[in-house]
């Protein structure tokens, strides 16, 4: 992954700028929590996922709020054991999830984009499911003053987002 | 029959760049891994299997790709796609101060048949109605108006959409919701002037039957004693009825606790001029 920016090797007298790097004008919108709930049924990979997820963190500048793990859930099932009749003889299993919460503070568009990608690429196969929930901070725009002040006589409300 | 080629392994310097041998995601292969692992249920009396030939390993998911040197290296390359977050908002009171709209997405990644995840669309729209340009009777409105959705301990208004198949069309539904809300509670329709006492958010004192009473039971004193005729505004704006107004307002608003008990005995005693009883 890091042989792909060949336009990266400059001398570092000269600012760098990275040739896949591109700016845009649109304003970033902010995320003020970014809750990543990690699921699987093996602790020991949950346990290296974390550990990988919080060094990324800490090595981009995002500040980790807190590293909890929720208690683990166990889903059983009792069902027969033979094919037919037999009803004395059952089986039981079960299945547990284990669970890891991180939770990040303060992130923006492309900070959040850029970490969730690296992290969500690097996801164990089938054993941990990631649930993520973002919260975003928005400025109210049209409802800054009533609108009756400023339509006279208009009956209906000219409401729109 | 294949020649046996002793492992990579042996070859490997001890200070070597673990991220050229493991640059992605990979199966476990033994003969790469310069670790003598053992996996496994152990045999009777016996150690758990070696490494060479355990599905063990090669089941588990393994990390051998992002190593923290590696995990140095990915980051460093992708600081450059990262943006500052504005230093100015560095608390939440700030955050809250010059952004008060708070919206809620979760997005679910699994594995399975499918990518998609329905419960995905769901969108929570959180606002402190402080920041809103209402005045008081706007508030009272939209507070009926949006009965359970607001908690009266945090001053917060939660709308949660997810009616519409798409994320974008809840959340442009949410704000819609919030944009009626707000322009219908500063409405005053007709009907709203037959409010009665039963919709009263809060206790008022003026004409209510506290009232009636008290300035009845005192003219009825002045009566009796012959007094010159009291208007009831001189009344009003004694230092005695005024303190057993904010008694009672205190008791019915607040609730009955033992300063409101006693600041209402108070002021009855001093409304009836009764400082013999305990």
């Amino acid at each position: 992954m890091g042989a792909r920016l060949t336009g990266s090797h400059v001398d570092t007298q000269e600012p760098k700028t990275n040739p896949l790097v591109s700016i845009s004008d649109e304003p970033e919108t902010l995320y003020k929590r970014l809750s990543l709930l990690v699921k699987g049924h093996d602790k020991a990979v949950l346990d290296s996922y974390e550990y990988f997820a919080v060094l990324a963190a800490e090595e981009l500048g995002i500040s980790v709020e807190k590293v909890y793990k929720p208690p683990k859930t166990i889903e059983r099932l009792t069902l027969l054991k033979s094919v037919h009749i037999y009803k004395k003889h059952r089986v039981q299993y079960e299945m547990r999830t284990h669970y890891v919460c991180l939770e990040l503070k303060y992130l923006t568009s492309s900070t959040a984009a850029v970490y969730l990608e690296y992290v969500q690429r690097n996801l164990p196969e089938g054993v941990a499911m990631e649930v993520k929930k973002t919260k975003i901070e928005k400025i109210p725009e049209h409802i800054r003053e009533p609108v009756w002040d400023t339509l006279p006589q208009v009956e209906e409300t000219e409401v729109k987002s | 029959m294949k020649l046996h080629t002793p492992p990579r392994t042996e070859r490997m310097a001890v200070d070597q760049d673990w991220s050229s041998v493991y640059p992605t995601a990979a199966a476990f292969k033994p003969a790469s891994v310069p670790l003598p692992i053992r996996m496994g249920y152990p045999v009777k009396r016996g150690v758990p299997p070696p490494k060479e030939g355990n599905l063990e390993l090669i089941k588990i998911p393994n990390f051998l790709h992002l190593t923290p040197p590696a995990i140095k290296k990915h980051c460093a390359a992708l600081k450059d796609f990262c943006t500052e977050w504005p230093s100015a908002l560095d608390s939440d009171e700030k955050c809250e101060q010059h952004f008060p709209i708070e919206i809620e997405t979760v997005d679910y990644v699994s594995a399975g048949t499918s990518i998609r995840n329905p419960k995905a669309r769901v969108v929570t729209l959180r606002v402190k109605l402080s920041h809103l340009n209402l005045d008081d009777h706007a508030k009272k409105k939209l507070i009926k108006l949006v009965g359970e959705r607001y908690c009266k301990d945090t001053d917060m208004l939660t709308i949660t959409t997810d009616r519409c198949p798409l994320r974008r069309q809840n959340y442009d539904y949410s704000i819609h919701l919030l944009t009626v809300l707000y322009h219908e509670s500063w409405k005053t329709e007709m009907w709203e002037s037959e409010k009665t006492e039963e919709d009263m958010e809060e206790y008022i004192w003026e004409n209510s039957c506290s009232q009636k009473n008290a300035l009845d039971t005192l003219l009825r004193i002045k009566a009796s004693e012959n007094v010159s005729n009291v208007t009831k505004e001189e009344l009003l704006a004694s230092e005695v009825v005024k303190n057993y107004r904010n008694s009672v307002i205190a008791l019915k608003n607040e609730g009955e606790t033992e300063n409101n008990m006693s600041q209402y005995k108070e002021s009855v005693k001093k409304l009836l001029n009764i400082q013999a009883l305990p």
